[in-house]
């Protein structure tokens, strides 16, 4: 679970992703350019930070990013995070990036960069203007969620090896006995996609997938020792 | 007679009803935004149009008996009632002789109501007086059959067919900015068309048989010089002509002018008519988009979800952005949100208004948002801040929503990283993209569910995950399967659009 990431950047939204990440008990590793924004990184703990020209190949090399599980450039100045992002994809083929867009424009030249996933800041934000139009208790709900506010969140679980699940259909489940819903799966066989269990496709679980439960957090907690056991009780 | 006068004004001053049906009348025979206005408006239209027609169709046919009565008794009575009301919501005569009762009681002088009596008629009389009003009371006429001469005010049947088109009001107020202009023109022809009439009148008085008096003169100045020319009456002297000359070129010329002041009128205005009639459009309907401000954020918004919403209006407050939009293909127009006028212009007693503070300055938005809540809280506000330092300040405002956009970014890059499998389910959930999605039910809306458990509602057939009820602020999860609905419950549900459609047609009908 521990992962360990390397983080590109301490500005508006470096510094908030290191310090939750800290919280969750990730291994972060601070990268900085700009001579404020890595002192405020040292200041706020994180002493390992590094002060490193994100242009220089051979010191994006001397970091050995491909020890580090995922890279994440977020970087307040858009052109070199584009610049960084290409430079990392270019030298580190395999590499999962991710990173963030602060305008319409920069989120192509991202991806054309070779970022695997990229965030942009004004598609989120003009989708949950959307959603607040149209359901805003339902946004606000959901994203209390997402950040376990008010102790009920989401949690994705793999199926152990010898699980009771193993084997069960979807539209079997019924795991209200133990306060949880089950809201998908991604099923290994079918590809790594998401799939709802409203979707309407009845599954067959196998050990090894992955399913996202919703609930409270101890029982979620307790759901999470139960789907060892062999047997339903 | 003072004393009854007094107990009239004191009665209707303490009636509720006599002021709410004032204000009703008043509502919908003149305030544009009042959504019942239409239909008097088209009822009068109706019956101006059927009435006109009535009367020249009579000038060669004869007409049915009921036809007749139709247009003498129905139209003018409704006709004379409208101008009666209207007389009557103009002003008020009631409120100042309470006023003035209240101010002598106070000051203990003797109390008097004719003063302020005849400030009220004149007023009256001076509403009387204006053109509308005068062509409401000549419309009123044609009916009377024994005086023939009484129809030709049918026109002014027609011409109280002005009142109810918008496009005719614009025009004359289109030129009576420029009245100056007009006026001098105005002047110059009448200039012109004397001397040139006296002029003609003492060359051919004599030589010309079609000239007999100055009428014929005048008459025949003003034929040349709009260039109509019927020839009816043409000069017959070399000296006659030479004037018939002068006067054709200064025609040429005046007509030019008065085209040119008349289009250079109309493009100046141009634009504000335009916005004109894009607030009026989003004023009849029911409920609109504000949206401030046309930077990325809302490019993003428009990109994605444009589509989805009929009636906006972007306010940008920089004529470059503005036009940007437009462009774009959006209903922008170039006004500052922040001005109490601005948004004072729209329907916000008849309408619900989301007003959303896009711009990139929190400074300009918490403005925008104080302005709006200060002309009605009925305005929804959602407002985008910088950063959570901002929160409490936007809260204090009185948005509805606030907005993070650097902090929804960051949530989700938060997730990606700590749950990549949930990034995508709530990604897909968030963006609607995906089959399925959250959404809410409201038990208002859908009342079939009012007083059922949870068991009974039809969440597996409609193939919907039901999460839980959202009931006075507090999110209930998964709670008990008897759990009965309640009045202003929400029930979070997740599942397909189909699905969710089909569940609200199950019990929208409390089926």
């Amino acid at each position: 679970m521990f992962k360990s990431i390397l983080l590109f950047g301490y500005g508006t939204h470096g510094k908030f992703i290191a310090q939750g990440l800290e919280n969750d008990g990730f291994s972060v590793q601070v990268v900085e350019s700009n001579e404020h924004f890595y002192t405020q990184a040292v200041e706020d703990g994180f002493k390992h930070a590094l002060k490193v020209d994100v242009t220089k190949d051979e010191d994006l090399v001397a970091l050995n990013p491909e020890s580090y599980e995922q890279l994440v450039c977020v970087m307040d100045d858009e052109h070199l995070n584009v610049f960084l992002t290409l430079s990392l994809r270019s030298l580190f083929k395999e590499s999962y990036i991710l990173s963030i867009s602060d305008s319409i424009h920069t989120t192509k030249k991202l991806q054309m960069a070779g970022a695997n996933k990229v965030i942009d800041m004004y598609e989120v934000s003009a989708n949950k203007i959307h959603n607040i139009l149209n359901r805003p208790i339902a946004t606000q709900l959901l994203e209390e969620f997402v950040v376990h506010k008010n102790g009920i969140g989401f949690r994705e679980y793999v199926i152990p090896e010898g699980s009771f699940l193993h084997g069960l259909m979807t539209d079997d489940i019924d795991l209200a006995k133990y306060g949880v819903l089950l809201v998908g799966m991604i099923d290994e066989e079918l590809g790594n996609h998401f799939i709802f269990i409203t979707a309407g496709l009845n599954h067959k679980l196998d050990s090894g997938d992955t399913i996202v439960c919703v609930g409270k957090h101890d029982e979620l907690e307790s759901f999470e020792q139960q789907i060892t056991k062999k047997e339903a009780n | 007679m003072n004393k009854t006068l007094l107990s009239i004004a004191l009665f209707l001053h303490a009636s509720k009803r006599y002021k709410k049906s004032k204000k009703f009348i008043h509502g919908i025979l003149t305030d544009t935004n009042n959504p019942y206005k239409k239909y008097v408006d088209i009822t009068i239209i109706f019956l101006i149009i059927t009435s006109v027609f009535i009367l020249i169709y009579e000038v060669k046919n004869p007409v049915p008996k009921w036809l007749d009565t139709y247009d003498i008794y129905f139209v003018s009575l409704i006709f004379s009632i409208e101008y009666l009301l209207r007389l009557w919501v103009h002003n008020d005569i009631s409120e100042p002789i309470v006023k003035e009762y209240k101010e002598a009681l106070f000051l203990q002088r003797a109390f008097s109501p004719f003063g302020v009596l005849k400030e009220g008629l004149v007023e009256k009389i001076k509403y009387m007086f204006t053109p509308s009003a005068l062509i409401d009371l000549l419309a009123i006429f044609p009916a009377y059959r024994p005086l023939r001469v009484l129809r030709i005010f049918v026109l002014f049947r027609v011409l109280k067919l002005l009142r109810y088109t918008k496009s005719i009001n614009q025009f004359t107020e289109v030129l009576s900015n420029k009245k100056f202009e007009l006026l001098t023109l105005l002047f110059l022809l009448f200039f012109i068309v004397m001397t040139a009439g006296i002029a003609i009148y003492v060359m051919e008085e004599k030589t010309n048989p079609n000239i007999e008096s100055l009428f014929d003169a005048l008459y025949w100045a003003l034929v040349t010089i709009s260039t109509v020319g019927y020839g009816d009456i043409s000069p017959v002297t070399p000296e006659g002509r030479t004037i018939s000359i002068l006067v054709i070129i200064s025609g040429i010329a005046m007509i030019s002018f008065a085209t040119s002041v008349i289009v250079s009128a109309f493009s100046e205005k141009l634009s504000e008519l335009k916005e004109n009639r894009i607030i009026e459009q989003v004023n009849k309907s029911k409920s609109f988009l504000l949206v401030c401000g046309y930077g990325q954020m809302t490019k993003m918004f428009f990109r994605h979800y444009g589509g989805e919403y009929d009636n906006y209006i972007i306010l940008e407050n920089s004529l470059e952005r503005m036009e940007q939009a437009r462009k774009d293909g959006y209903d922008a127009i170039h006004e500052d949100a922040s001005r109490y006028e601005t948004l004072n212009k729209f329907n916000t007693d008849h309408c619900d208004i989301t007003i959303l503070c896009l711009t990139a300055s929190d400074v300009e938005n918490i403005y925008i948002t104080l302005n709006a809540k200060s002309i009605s809280k009925n305005i929804k506000v959602i407002a985008r801040a910088s950063d959570s330092s901002m929160l409490s300040k936007f809260k204090h405002a009185g948005a509805d929503h606030i907005l993070m956009p650097n902090r929804v970014a960051n949530t989700m890059i938060h997730t990606a990283i700590t749950q990549p499998t949930m990034y995508k389910a709530i990604h897909a959930i968030l963006t609607g993209k995906s089959v399925a999605r959250i959404d809410e039910i409201r038990a208002y809306e859908c009342e079939g569910i009012i007083g059922k458990s949870i068991d009974e509602l039809a969440f597996k057939q409609a193939k919907l995950l039901f999460m839980g009820i959202h009931r006075r602020g507090e999110f209930i999860f998964n709670p008990l399967h008897t759990e009965i609905v309640q009045d202003h419950d929400i029930l979070l549900v997740m599942g397909r659009e189909i699905s969710l459609d089909y569940f609200k047609s199950l019990y929208v009908r409390g089926v």
